[in-house]
């Protein structure tokens, strides 16, 4: 597949804080990738970087295989020379035009005849769903309307890559949900690149076809969301991508793929990664992938014994704390325990990962 | 794909095209701010080492700066600093009082009152001096009213006296400290007082235990304010203060420079520890104001408390109403008086009639070329000062390039600097240049005067604008310059407006500055009016100041909803 964004190298400081700090990666064309990260990581800036405004201090940046930064060759192009479509947190809808002038603006900057604009935006305003809004005041406009205004007017110029910063996170939880489908869509049939800005873990997973996960200005793991989910690298990355338990375990034999060792409270465990040598280790298990039964007296391979300290019903399913030793491990289970009550907890081997120990809470 | 050739081809190598040419601009901009400002302040600062003025024969000295020390001019300073600090005391509790009764309490003529202090907000001060002249000189329409009235003979009314001075200062600087009370009295947060009054304090425990120390930054950077705008005063004592002989420290530089022979050095260095005395408390008022820390509420939809003020409203009322007299409607009528009666007389039961004033006006060629070298310099020059502050708000609010603070002090200089002290350096240094005797050096000193108003309220306005929207226009693929002109600037037309509104009424209305720099051939109305009026020809001068008033009036009316929002 053609590359629709390549980065390499990127650095960039702002005074002598180093926020983006040897960032490179790739984007296919129709790719979209989501930035996820905690807060000040430096996602906005590698977005602004992609965008032209802010100026890296080196690096490379690629759009469609042509260059659009390079520190070596002294080379900047000026962000309206890119042909990016950038939608703002802050939405940026211009107060001074109406939603049609909004949306037509790329078109109009870039001397389209009038008709052409006029069927463009028309076509983009019904993709969006705001037709009938076209003569609306940018003001007259509510949050969720502005912020399609401001996807509408990303990719009514057709660009060659698409960016976005958090551009749901003022809508409401169902307007967000649509909102999210839109996007995916919209980013699809235009099949450009797109790089999609946030810290909301369930947003990452559910719209990615791959996961940036960043931290303190670097690329910290990459994959697909299954991966990211699955197969975390280590705690920081289990910890961004959704809620978790973490257990440091003995593990007294190392195979191909799987270790295994004892849990705090003596039962045998079966999990999987690999390990140089044995010796203490921390696995990390998804409070969903977690089997919770009354207790039988079971015995056996990645079962655990504890109490019920606290049940929260949650709708679908209730999310117990179990302790289980020194350790609480939080479940989410349709099974109904009363609080107080021995329970067995269960997982299979592949739900639980051995992480790495750098980057440990 | 959507890559089309167009766009590859577009993609020129383009680092620092438009970086080169935005320094340029910056650089540029930079210069002639430099040029417009700094160059005064050393011409003044050379003059005060000077023996003689420009062009004359003089050597190096001391004398200018010992000179200082005279009894003469200690006496003048302490009189100054007198009428100062009792005016800033005055207008500060008058404006306070008011901003208070209309953003706190149940006051009912809210709107009458706000528009009461715009006019006279907007009311000349060498008017307004005139005015009171024609009413409280000896031989004026109020000691004639006594004697008539009630046979009181001895005048005891005497405008041309400090008492005098400070009475009109009063009257025309209160507004100024209602409209930079009333932001922080508007928006400081009720729950705060709400807080005061569920914990059991009554309404005056209230004002005095919460309101007022929250108000305490506020209410300094208002006296200091009032203050310097007392100091730098120049149209009333100069209307009352000449006659009376009692000078302040502008009235004594301008009669040092206008009486023969000029003491060209001597007037510099009053005029340079003149700035020193303002501009050292505008840097202290700057400093208060960024310390104000009364609590605001951002937020929409609460209701403020208002206070009941019950038996004590009537007597609010009145009082207001009698401030708007005072200032502004009495003024207006003694005025309008004047002007339309042959000779002056108190009594108008035995004045006699005539238009013959007006017609006046339009028969002296040199009053007509007054009005229109005013129209050119308010509206040619305001479209300069305007552009000038908007490159500079913008950069140093939004391009910030290196070196942009260096501007922004240079910019917000002039606020500390009088009138007649500028009007003095712009003498002193463009009596070289060909412009000289030319409407030029008064636009470019109006421009120097007045550039913190057209900063400042643009510059607030760049900065309620998110940085966003601009980027927007840059990577929906508008240039630079595309998108200051389709984005910013339709964003700034308020405040291009207003700011465009305020210098025209700066530079109509101007007359310290004017007083030293202008020629025969480039008097303005401000000039004419105060000429016709020291000639004793009150009647002249009442309808040329019918005529400003008329136009500064009709203009605010015009652009009223800046000013007046209520
Ligand atoms: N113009 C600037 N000058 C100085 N520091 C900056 C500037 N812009 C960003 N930073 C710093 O760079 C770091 C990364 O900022 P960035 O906006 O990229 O974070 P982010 O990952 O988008 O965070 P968030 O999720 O909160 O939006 C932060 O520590 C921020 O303080
Ligand atoms: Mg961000």
């Amino acid at each position: 597949m053609a590359t629709g964004i390549t980065i390499k190298g990127l650095v960039k400081r702002f005074g002598d804080k180093t926020i983006i700090d040897h960032v490179s990666f790739d984007i296919a064309v129709g790719e979209l990738v989501c930035l996820l990260g905690p807060s000040g990581c430096g996602k906005t800036t590698t977005l602004r970087c992609i965008a032209g405004l802010e100026a890296p201090e080196e690096g490379r940046i690629e759009i469609n295989g042509q260059p659009v930064f390079d520190s070596a060759e002294k080379l900047a192009v000026e962000p309206y020379r890119r042909n990016a479509g950038m939608v703002f947190q802050s939405y940026a809808i211009w107060p001074h035009l109406s939603v049609f002038e909004n949306v037509a603006f790329p078109l109009r900057v870039r001397n389209t005849p009038n008709a052409e604009v006029e069927k463009k935006v028309m076509r983009t305003l019904d993709m969006v769903g705001l037709a009938d809004f076209r003569a609306r005041s940018a003001q007259q406009l509510s949050g969720g309307q502005q912020q399609r205004v401001a996807v509408a007017r990303a990719i009514v110029h057709e660009p060659d890559v698409l960016l976005f910063d958090e551009p749901l996170s003022n809508l409401d939880a169902r307007l967000r949900d649509a909102t999210r489908a839109e996007i995916r869509r919209l980013q699809r049939e235009l099949n450009v690149a797109a790089v999609y800005v946030t810290h909301d873990q369930a947003e990452a997973l559910s719209l990615a076809d791959r996961i940036l996960v960043m931290s303190e200005g670097r690329i910290h793991q990459a994959g697909t969301p299954q991966e990211i989910y699955g197969a975390p690298r280590d705690a920081f990355v289990a910890d961004v991508v959704g809620a978790t338990n973490f257990l440091d375990i003995a593990v007294h034999a190392v195979g191909d793929g799987t270790v295994q060792g004892v849990a705090p409270d003596g039962a045998p465990l079966r999990v999987t990664g690999r390990m140089a040598a044995p010796g203490p280790a921390r696995v990390m298990v998804r409070p969903d992938r977690l089997r919770v039964a009354p207790d039988a007296g079971e015995q056996g391979e990645n079962c655990l014994h504890g109490t019920v300290r606290q049940r929260l019903f949650m709708g679908g399913h209730y999310e117990y704390a179990i302790a289980i030793g020194p350790t609480v491990l939080r479940a989410f289970s349709p099974v109904q325990v009363a609080e107080g009550g021995r329970v067995t907890v269960s997982f299979e081997p592949c739900d639980c990962i051995v992480l790495e120990t750098r980057g440990a809470p | 794909m959507s890559a089309s050739d167009a766009a590859i081809e577009m993609r020129a190598p383009a680092r620092g095209s438009s970086a080169a040419a935005i320094r340029a601009i910056f650089i540029v901009t930079f210069a002639i701010t430099a040029f417009l400002i700094v160059t005064p302040l050393v011409a003044l600062l050379y003059g005060s080492f000077r023996t003689g003025g420009p062009g004359t024969n003089a050597t190096y000295t001391f004398d200018n700066w010992r000179g200082l020390l005279e009894p003469a001019i200690l006496d003048t300073l302490l009189i100054t600093l007198f009428i100062s600090i009792v005016t800033s005391l005055f207008s500060s509790a008058f404006g306070g009082a008011m901003a208070w009764l209309t953003y706190r309490t149940d006051f009912r003529f809210k709107r009458a009152l706000v528009a009461a202090i715009g006019l006279s907000f907007f009311f000349p001060g060498f008017i307004l001096a005139m005015a009171w002249v024609i009413l409280g000189s000896p031989g004026g329409v109020l000691n004639a009213f006594l004697s008539e009235v009630f046979g009181i003979d001895s005048e005891p009314f005497d405008i041309y006296s400090v008492a005098g001075i400070i009475w009109i200062q009063v009257l025309h600087i209160t507004p100024f400290a209602f409209f930079t009370l009333r932001g922080p009295l508007s928006s400081m947060d009720a729950s705060l007082e709400e807080a005061a009054y569920a914990s059991g304090a009554n309404p005056w425990q209230v004002a005095r235990r919460v309101t007022m120390p929250l108000m305490i930054f506020p209410l300094l950077s208002s006296l200091l304010l009032c203050f310097v705008l007392s100091v730098e005063q120049f149209a009333v004592p100069a209307m009352v203060g000449i006659p009376g002989h009692v000078n302040t420290l502008a009235t004594e530089l301008y009669l040092l420079i206008s009486f023969s022979p000029p003491n060209t050095g001597l007037a510099a260095a009053v005029g340079l520890a003149m700035s020193a005395v303002t501009g050292l408390s505008i840097f202290i008022q700057r400093r208060v104001v960024h310390r104000r820390n009364a609590p605001t509420v951002t937020g929409k939809g609460y209701r403020l408390h208002m206070l009941r003020l019950g038996r004590w409203r009537g007597l609010a009322e009145i009082l207001c109403l009698l401030y708007a007299l005072l200032s502004f409607i009495i003024p207006t009528i003694a005025l309008l008086y004047t002007s339309g009666i042959k000779f002056f007389v108190a009594n108008p039961f035995e004045a006699a009639w005539t238009w013959r004033n007006y017609v006046q006006i339009w028969e002296s060629p040199g009053t007509v070329r007054s009005l229109i070298n005013t129209l050119i310099v308010a509206g040619g020059g305001a479209v300069l000062g305007l552009t000038l502050g908007t490159l500079i708000a913008y950069s140093t609010h939004r391009l910030r390039p290196r070196g942009f603070r260096a501007l922004d002090v240079l910019a917000s200089l002039p606020f500390g600097i009088p009138g007649i002290v500028i009007g003095l350096g712009f003498l002193w240094s463009y009596v070289w240049l060909p412009i000289y005797g030319t409407l030029w050096v008064l636009i470019f000193c109006y421009v120097a005067r007045f550039l913190p108003y057209a900063t400042e309220t643009v510059g607030a306005q760049v900065v309620q604008l998110d940085k966003s929207l601009e980027e927007a226009a840059w990577t929906s693929g508008a240039g630079r310059v595309a998108s200051f002109r389709r984005i910013m600037l339709p964003l700034l037309r308020p405040a291009l407006q207003s700011g465009y509104f305020l210098l025209f009424i700066a530079y109509f209305r101007e007359i310290a500055a004017a007083a030293l720099i202008y020629t025969s051939k480039t008097e303005v109305l401000s000039i004419s009016i105060w000429s016709f009026f020291e000639n004793a020809n009150w009647g002249v001068a009442s309808a040329l100041s019918v005529v400003t008033t008329v136009i500064t009036v009709s203009l605010m009316v015009a652009m009223t909803r800046a000013p007046l929002k209520l």
